[in-house]
């Protein structure tokens, strides 16, 4: 690529200075021969001052034996039929020639320009030569020569260095590019010091694409992993009912427990099964396609009061500052699961006797969601965490729950184009979801 | 009732199978989606159950020929991991009600009386009763042996509810859905704490009680 577009440039600049030296010179070139036939009428002017012919004839021969009849030629045909100067023009086939007036009539060469006029019953005829305009000519060449040549042989040259850095630049980048595909997710773009601005750019954003990816990976790793261990546990657990079902069948009361507790932990199985298919979904974004309005104002309405005697039960309460008919975009039955996790969350973290208060307002045009309790919170430092699958902050572990519940809300939350915020109530969390305008 | 069941799993089929007959049902199981559509049309069948995934021809595909044939047997479509997305899909397909997998056999036994009764008692009512309790849907005044019970709106729509459908079992999720129309699960034992709110006011000051807890399935009033 540098290297077409040095060639092009060459090309154009060797095509604007050729013209532009073409124009001078024929400008030049011009206007010497103007001011050579300027002369010739100067000189025709000086002859005619003389009074007679004999005087025109004795002034031509004084003049002629000072001059170079390679630059200025004279002479004076007189009404007697005498030639005097140095030179005459001689017609002959191959046109007109000056010839000088000796016994050789030898001929000069180069090309002149001559003026020849009528002066007391003679002809008198000057003519000048053009060698300083032919020399014009060399002069010309020689500027080309040593100006516009040196030019684009370095311009060429400079163009063919350029590609080829950048050719290797490119390889760099592609090189990298190639042993990620390969898998190693490690490989990165080295990007040197006299890169060019752009595949500077380039090779920035393939180390972003790169690290994102690297994280992504390291993420699902650990999510597998986390998985694996989350379920380990509750298999466990069923194996030893099952185990103990066994030795205790005749136990009635014994047998009816350890049925319900098995049951139990494949429930809460069941839940960590759906919750990350959900998620999965919800982060695929299918959803969008069947986005509609949804009355945000209702649901909150309807899951306040769903949830309420469960606030109840623990001797929490409830709130509700719901404004009327706020609607969004959205998937009626994933807002109303985001809703639903949020309150859920603030039931089960906070303790006994707190308040909870579902907020729902409209700031700056915009539907604007917000769980608060004024329980524990979450420390400034896990609030980024939380978010993240199966993560349970330590005082939670021995709490119901499978440590999924805000990521699917986060993930629903940027499924419609809002943003979670997690922010210190003092005591307490206050959960806001920001919907876009 | 007389009912099929089409389940390429085995283990499942059998399970569901026996379940049903235990409930005192005629059930054919088949494990292909082929065999199922031969055995629907040629058989006049209450309720279909159908698992969603089936070798030959899958579950919807089935019921989507089935429904283009003109038959309109009440169908229960099985699938692994209920989400909105798959329900929407098996309702638009044909499908009268939708059941996630892992599922407890009392949802199933649940749903599929609910299904084969679904056309029944559409006739306006205006007083419900069950026991010595009446609910006038005109007054929308609820009393029992003669004492006035003041019910919240949603406590009024749950009773109402249950007393239409006196005597069947209905699961946490039904009541989820038809009472709050919420097709997602919020959870915790929100259905629980609402049931044991409307006893409180309902059953507590009375000797009978009207709403029974059906184990590992829901609730009933009874009939």
């Amino acid at each position: 690529m540098p290297l077409r577009l040095a060639i092009l440039l060459v090309g154009l600049f060797t095509l604007v200075s050729l013209v532009s030296l073409a124009a001078s010179y024929a400008f030049t070139q011009s206007s010497f021969e103007q001011s050579i036939r300027a002369d010739l009428r100067q000189d025709l002017a000086g002859f005619r001052a003389a009074p007679n012919a004999s005087a025109v004839a004795l002034l031509v021969e004084a003049e002629s034996r000072e001059a170079d009849p390679n630059r200025l030629i004279l002479s004076y045909i007189s009404p007697s039929g005498r030639i005097y100067g140095n030179g005459a023009i001689a017609r002959s086939d191959e046109g007109f020639q000056i010839i000088s007036l000796d016994k050789e009539r030898a001929q000069y060469a180069g090309a002149y320009l001559s003026l020849t006029d009528t002066l007391y019953g003679g002809l008198i005829t000057v003519a000048r030569s053009r060698a300083e305009i032919n020399a014009l000519g060399a002069v010309f060449f020689n500027i080309l020569l040593l100006s516009l040549l040196p030019t684009v042989l370095i311009a060429l040259g400079g163009g063919l260095v350029l590609a080829r850095r950048s050719k290797r630049h490119v390889e760099v980048v592609s090189r990298a590019l190639e042993r990620m595909t390969g898998g190693d997710l490690g490989a990165r773009v080295v990007i040197g010091p006299r890169w060019s601005d752009d595949l500077r750019e380039i090779g920035g954003k393939v180390n972003q694409m790169a690290d994102a990816q690297d994280q992504a990976t390291q993420a699902l790793r650990q999510v597998s992993s986390d998985i694996a261990h989350d379920l380990k546990t509750p298999l466990q657990r069923v194996a030893l009912y099952l185990d103990d079902l066994e030795r205790h069948q005749e136990d009635a009361a014994r047998r009816e427990e350890l049925l319900g507790r098995s049951r139990e932990e494949v429930a809460q199985m069941g839940q960590v099964f759906q919750a990350l298919l959900q998620l999965a979904r919800v982060e695929a974004r299918g959803a969008r396609d069947r986005f509609e309005r949804v009355d945000l104002s209702a649901t909150a309405a309807t899951l306040v009061e769903m949830f309420e005697p469960t606030a109840a039960a623990r001797a929490q309460s409830l709130r509700a500052e719901i404004a009327e008919g706020l609607t969004v975009m959205g998937d009626r039955a994933l807002l109303g699961q985001m809703l639903s996790n949020l309150i859920e969350n603030a039931l089960r973290h906070a303790p006994e006797g707190s308040d909870i208060l579902v907020r729902l307002v409209r700031e700056a045009g915009a539907a604007v969601l917000e769980v608060v309790d004024n329980g524990p919170g979450i420390p400034e430092a896990e609030r980024a965490r939380v978010r993240q699958r199966l993560y349970r902050l330590d005082r939670s572990r021995n709490t119901p729950g499978h440590g999924l519940g805000l990521s699917l809300v986060d993930a629903i939350v940027s499924l419609h184009g809002a943003t979670l915020r997690l922010e210190e109530n003092d005591p307490g969390l206050r959960a806001r979801v920001l919907f876009p305008a | 009732m007389k009912l099929l069941v089409v389940e390429d799993d085995e283990t499942t089929g059998t399970y569901i199978a026996r379940g049903l007959r235990e409930e005192g049902h005629a059930v054919d199981l088949v494990s292909d989606g082929r065999s199922g559509l031969i055995e629907a049309t040629s058989n006049p069948y209450d309720v279909l159950i159908l698992d969603r995934m089936l070798p030959e021809v899958d579950g919807l595909t089935l019921l989507k020929t089935l429904r283009a044939a003109g038959n309109h047997t009440p169908a229960l479509l099985l699938t692994a991991m209920g989400d909105v997305e798959d329900r929407i899909e098996g309702l638009q397909a044909g499908a009268d009600d939708y059941l996630a997998k892992p599922f407890v056999f009392g949802e199933l036994a649940a749903r599929v009386a609910a299904l084969a009764r679904r056309p029944q008692s559409q006739e306006a009512e205006t007083v419900l009763r069950a026991l010595d309790l009446e609910m006038n849907l005109i007054t929308r005044q609820v009393t029992r042996a003669g004492q006035v019970i003041d019910l919240l709106p949603r406590e009024f729509a749950l009773l109402e509810h249950m007393l239409r459908r006196k005597g069947r079992v209905q699961t946490r999720t039904m009541l989820l859905e038809s009472v709050w129309d919420i097709s997602f699960d919020p959870g915790t034992n929100v259905v629980e704490t609402h049931i044991s709110r409307l006893r409180a006011k309902v059953d507590r000051p009375f000797d009978r009680e009207l709403i029974q807890t059906v184990r590992g399935a829901g609730y009933r009033v009874v009939a």
